[in-house]
């Protein structure tokens, strides 16, 4: 009875919504949650669950007439739908639990405008390539009634023919897939049997999808009529030409071959970039995970990322990717619909598969494939994963329902969205066959029954989530070449700015709303190229997501158990240093956990908690950012690293580990060919990889340094700068030419007395710093200069060191410091001797900036 | 086989230079002529700061808006005697690209700019060979009313500007 009222005073409101729109929603989720209370006392647990979803869904549908507006229609259709299950119920229950089978609608869903976007744009993107594909089906059709023998065109048509099926299953739409399939059987049968191609039969088919497609041009969720009638023909004249119906979905691929089709197959690179990104998301996603098996919101991102890889690589025709992340995809909706337990296996099958779709997308490029053998193995465990749902739902929960529950009370506070996301259709089949208990479940969770632990599941705490997740960051994709190009652009204005500004003719105007006005433009101009620089800098995140799949790896391959703690992931870099710092951080990972972190015994022995930990963070620190690898392992034996290096004759015998200092010995490790590894292992051993950490640091201009606590642990610290397109420099005269010299190789500078300098013949001027003696070279000299002093007394020298080699360059006078645009001299090749670039300068005219390095070593054959 | 594929490309290129449009510049006496889709612009004299250790005709690099580009004196380029330059100096920016690589800007500082011109493909005539032809710089000639116009195949001239520079470096 109460179900009754209930159920009219939801008709009343929903009359009221269909007239006046947005403004009744509110009142229309008090109702449908005061339905939901009566339904859940009845137990009419599917009325309630469908009920409580609507509400959440329309409140945040409703939140104003803008979202609301363009879902009105379906909204209205859904309620309308509701009441009549609604009352359907409310009449079973009143007779007493009836025998009809009742049908729950659909749930209330897409409230998400990114996704329905997302769905149209695909939609429209398929419907223009398969009225096309129809049309040629049309035609081939055709062209076989006029001559049968014509193999190569039924080829031709079977081939189109499971595209369609294949794009159909992406869209989740059943039904055409479904007579595409048949119809695929039956051209197979046809083939198969040397049977007359039925060409009425498909002319039909090909007439059904058309009009279909018709409809999706004007309505992308239009219905496919129904078409049994033609499916049993079909299927008559397979089965008359005596053809096994075995071609199952995409089970006649021999291999794994991936060949890029459809008319899509442009935005291949576009593809493999995304999908790239989606796998590291998901993988990032599948590591938290394994903290903390149910949270629904990774296990739901994972799902996203699947299902869009799944969708495009649809339109690519890829098909074994299809499948693979159709399995993945499928194991995943369990686990977040909730019908299962999500379990370590899982994870690790996923990782698995994520693994594998990289293999494939990487194949693309022409990097050798996955083998079919280990496509299939993994398709099967992922199936099997996923079918254990009946058993896993019924008996598991009920059996041992500690082993999740208890994860889950371990971990509480954070709020567990009960419901599926609202995100992605659910439809409702699935709910049949696991009928009760799952069910069951359902009712349990969101229940605010003060009794069952802390109150997880608070209306305002189970929304808060949901509306985050929803809130996502608009971006769009810009060729670098245009990004370039602004930066540029705004380069130019600061300087023509700053030209302007200092103009003679504009300085003798005495006008305070000009000096004003100037000063604003100033500014803005200031900022703009703030933003400017800021296009160019992302996150370091991905990186270090990548990371974290590597210290998993590592340490079970290497026995050990580490956690990895992360920290100022969103720091920003330029993208050209992020890119690059990714190799050095494998290698320095490695490092960390196969020589660093020990044995989980040996940590026993040494007091220390089992599971070592590596910390790895990035922050800012004085214009340039840091990056930390810090381990609390064994650190770095001193006396170990000398006498290793000694053994390997990478310094003199007589070396003893007490005369270097700490900076120094750690420093050996970098030397090509040094490792104190007794064994090659295939993690590391080879004295290659802090070579290269070495290397790529100092190609970026960044510096690396060591510090190590015997039995302690240790920190690699990575000082980077923070763009490669900006360098600090002095800026240093000689003559009437400006050059820049990178503050990074500045030791010091000071101007020598008369007694410092020395001629030492055959080897030019020294002057003796600090006790060492160290060459002179002339900047004048060097670069030909005719004007600049010779006295040295006059000029400055600056001390410059260049891989451990110090030397002193003569230069007129330091201007100042100052952070410079490093440009491309516009040449090919863009290598001039000494000179790394150019820089404008403020007053418009460009000083050279120097390269160190080269320009020491060419001036040894100078002077 | 292969020669006459050269020939006929050859041919071809000369065609092309043939029909189009000019811009002519004066070296000391003689005009000189550079297709006009090579050049992107022309700026008057502008500060150019030097480039150390590089071949004498290459005389540094500019500003142009906030890309440097290399700049070149063709006088020196040619072998010619340096002058000084006046207000009639002007360089001319051209695009030069490569198969292959995208498009660089270089400066040609030249003596004046005079006109743009039309050669017609009965006006042009391939350049008669010397003896002592050094490098392929030279496109044709353009036989106009009253003069001859020196077409110059800038990308050869600009193109052997790298490997110049790069032959300094240690």
């Amino acid at each position: 009875m109460v179900l009754a009222t209930g159920i009219e005073n939801l008709q009343k409101v929903v009359e009221r919504v269909r007239s006046e729109g947005q403004k009744a929603v509110a009142d229309l989720v008090r109702e449908m949650k005061a339905l939901e209370q009566d339904a859940s006392h009845t137990s009419l647990d599917e009325l309630a669950r469908l009920c409580r979803v609507g509400a959440e869904t329309l409140q945040q549908l409703g939140l104003d007439d803008q979202s609301y507006a363009p879902h009105a229609e379906m909204v209205i259709e859904h309620l309308g739908r509701l009441v009549d299950f609604a009352c359907a119920c409310a009449v079973q229950s009143g007779k007493g639990g009836g025998v009809v089978e009742i049908v729950p609608p659909p749930l209330l869903t897409i409230p998400d405008p990114e996704e329905e976007k997302h769905f149209l744009e695909t939609v429209g993107m398929f419907v223009s390539h398969a009225i096309g594909s129809v049309a040629e089906l049309e035609e081939d059709i055709l062209a076989v009634e006029s001559s049968q023998d014509q193999v190569e065109t039924i080829g031709g048509i079977r081939r189109v023919v499971h595209t369609m099926k294949a794009e159909f299953g992406v869209l989740n739409m059943g039904g055409p897939q479904q007579l595409c399939h048949q119809a695929e059987t039956t051209i197979d049968a046809c083939t198969e049997g040397q049977r007359g191609f039925p060409v009425d039969v498909m002319l039909e088919c090909a007439d059904v999808l058309k009009q279909f497609l018709d409809r999706l041009t004007r309505d992308a969720r239009a219905e496919f009529p129904d078409v049994t009638m033609l499916l049993e023909k079909l299927r008559k004249i397979a089965a008359d030409t005596g053809g096994a119906t075995t071609a199952g979905p995409a089970g006649d691929e021999p291999r794994v071959h991936l060949e890029v089709g459809g008319e899509f197959a442009d935005s291949l690179p576009e593809f493999v970039t995304e999908a790239r990104s989606h796998l590291v998301e998901a993988e990032a996603a599948m590591l938290a995970l394994e903290g903390n098996k149910n949270d629904l919101e990774h296990i739901n991102l994972t799902f996203r990322a699947f299902h869009t890889i799944k969708g495009v690589a649809g339109f690519l025709n890829l098909t074994p990717l299809v499948e693979l992340a159709h399995v993945s995809e499928t194991l995943l909706d369990q686990a977040r619909s909730q019908r299962m337990n999500f379990c370590q296996d899982d994870v690790d099958l996923i990782l698995a598969s994520g693994d594998m779709i990289n293999q494939m997308i990487n194949s693309i490029e022409g990097q050798p494939a996955p083998l079919q053998s280990q496509l299939k193995a993994l398709v099967g465990k992922l199936q099997k994963a996923s079918s254990r749902e009946e058993s896993a739902a019924t008996n598991v929960v009920v059996e041992e329902p500690t082993k999740c529950e208890a994860v889950e009370d371990e971990v509480v506070p954070k709020p567990l969205p009960a419901a599926p996301a609202p995100a992605v259709a659910q439809p409702s089949v699935a709910s049949k066959p696991a009928a009760e208990k799952p069910a069951d479940k359902q009712v349990l969770k969101p229940q605010p029954k003060p009794s069952t632990a802390p109150s997880k599941d608070t209306p305002a705490a189970e929304d808060a989530p949901e509306h985050k997740a929803a809130k996502i960051e608009r971006t769009v994709k810009v060729s670098t070449t245009r990004l370039d190009m602004l930066v540029d652009m705004v380069g130019e204005l600061v300087i023509a700015q700053s030209m302007v500004l200092q103009d003679q003719a504009i300085q003798r105007l005495d006008s305070q709303s000009l000096a004003r006005n100037i000063s604003q433009v100033g500014k803005i101009t200031r900022d703009l190229q703030e933003a400017a620089m800021s296009l160019r800098m992302v996150t370091v995140k991905p990186t270090f997501q990548k990371m974290a799949r590597l210290v998993r790896d590592v340490a079970s391959k290497s026995g050990k158990k580490v956690a990895l703690t992360i920290q100022g992931e969103d720091t920003e870099l330029d993208r050209n240093v992020v890119e690059q710092i990714s190799d050095p951080l494998v290698h320095m990972i490695r490092n960390a956990i196969d020589h660093g972190i020990e044995v989980p015994d040996n940590r026993r022995l040494a007091g220390k908690n089992l599971e070592g930990q590596l910390l790895l963070r990035a922050y800012h620190q004085g214009g340039s950012i840091v990056i930390e690898i810090q381990d609390d392992g064994r650190g770095i034996d001193k006396n170990r690293v000398v006498q290793k290096a000694v053994e390997k004759g990478l310094l003199p015998a007589e070396t003893k580990p007490q005369d270097m200092s700490d900076a120094e010995a750690f420093g050996i490790i970098f030397l090509p060919g040094f490792s104190t590894a007794e064994k090659v292992t295939d993690l590391s051993g080879r004295g290659v990889g802090m070579d290269v950490v070495r290397r790529n640091i100092e190609a970026l201009r960044g510096k690396i340094e060591i510090e190590s606590r015997l039995g302690e642990g240790t920190t690699f610290r990575m000082r980077l700068p923070l763009t490669l397109a900006i360098i600090d420099g002095m800026v240093v005269r000689v003559g009437r030419e400006r050059y820049v010299v990178p503050t990074l190789s500045i030791e010091q500078s000071f101007r020598p007395g008369n007694d410092d300098v020395h001629y030492l013949i055959d080897r030019g001027e020294c002057v003796r710093v600090r006790g060492t003696v160290l060459p002179i070279y002339r900047l004048k000299q060097i670069f030909e200069q005719s004007s600049g002093f010779d006295d040295m007394t006059e000029g400055i020298l600056i001390v410059v060191e260049v891989d451990g080699d110090r030397s002193c360059l003569f230069v007129d006078e330091i201007l100042g410091q100052q952070q410079v645009v490093i440009k491309s001299l516009g040449m090919q090749g863009d290598r001039v001797c000494g000179v790394s670039g150019g820089a404008i300068m403020s007053d418009g005219r460009i000083a050279l900036i120097l390269d160190v390095g080269s320009l020491v070593n060419s001036a040894v054959g100078v002077s | 086989m292969n020669g006459t594929i050269e020939n006929k490309g050859k041919a071809l290129a000369a065609a092309a230079f043939a029909a189009g449009k000019f811009l002519s510049f004066y070296l000391s006496k003689e005009e000189y002529g550079i297709a006009i889709l090579k050049v992107r612009e022309i700026i008057g004299m502008v500060d150019v700061t030097p480039l150390p250790r590089t071949p004498d005709f290459v005389r540094g690099v500019i500003n142009l808006r906030g890309k440097i580009i290399p700049v070149i004196d063709l006088r020196l380029k040619f072998g010619m005697e340096p002058t000084d330059y006046t207000n009639e100096t002007c360089i001319v920016v051209v695009d030069v690209g490569r198969e292959g690589e995208s498009a660089v800007q270089v400066g040609c500082i030249v003596d004046t700019v005079s006109e743009v011109l039309t050669v017609e493909s009965e006006q042009f005539e391939t350049a008669p060979r010397c003896a002592n032809a050094a490098g392929d710089y030279i496109a044709g000639l353009g036989k106009l009313k009253d003069r001859v116009l020196i077409l110059l195949d800038i990308e050869k001239v600009i193109g052997d500007l790298n490997p110049a520079l790069l032959g300094q470096v240690a």
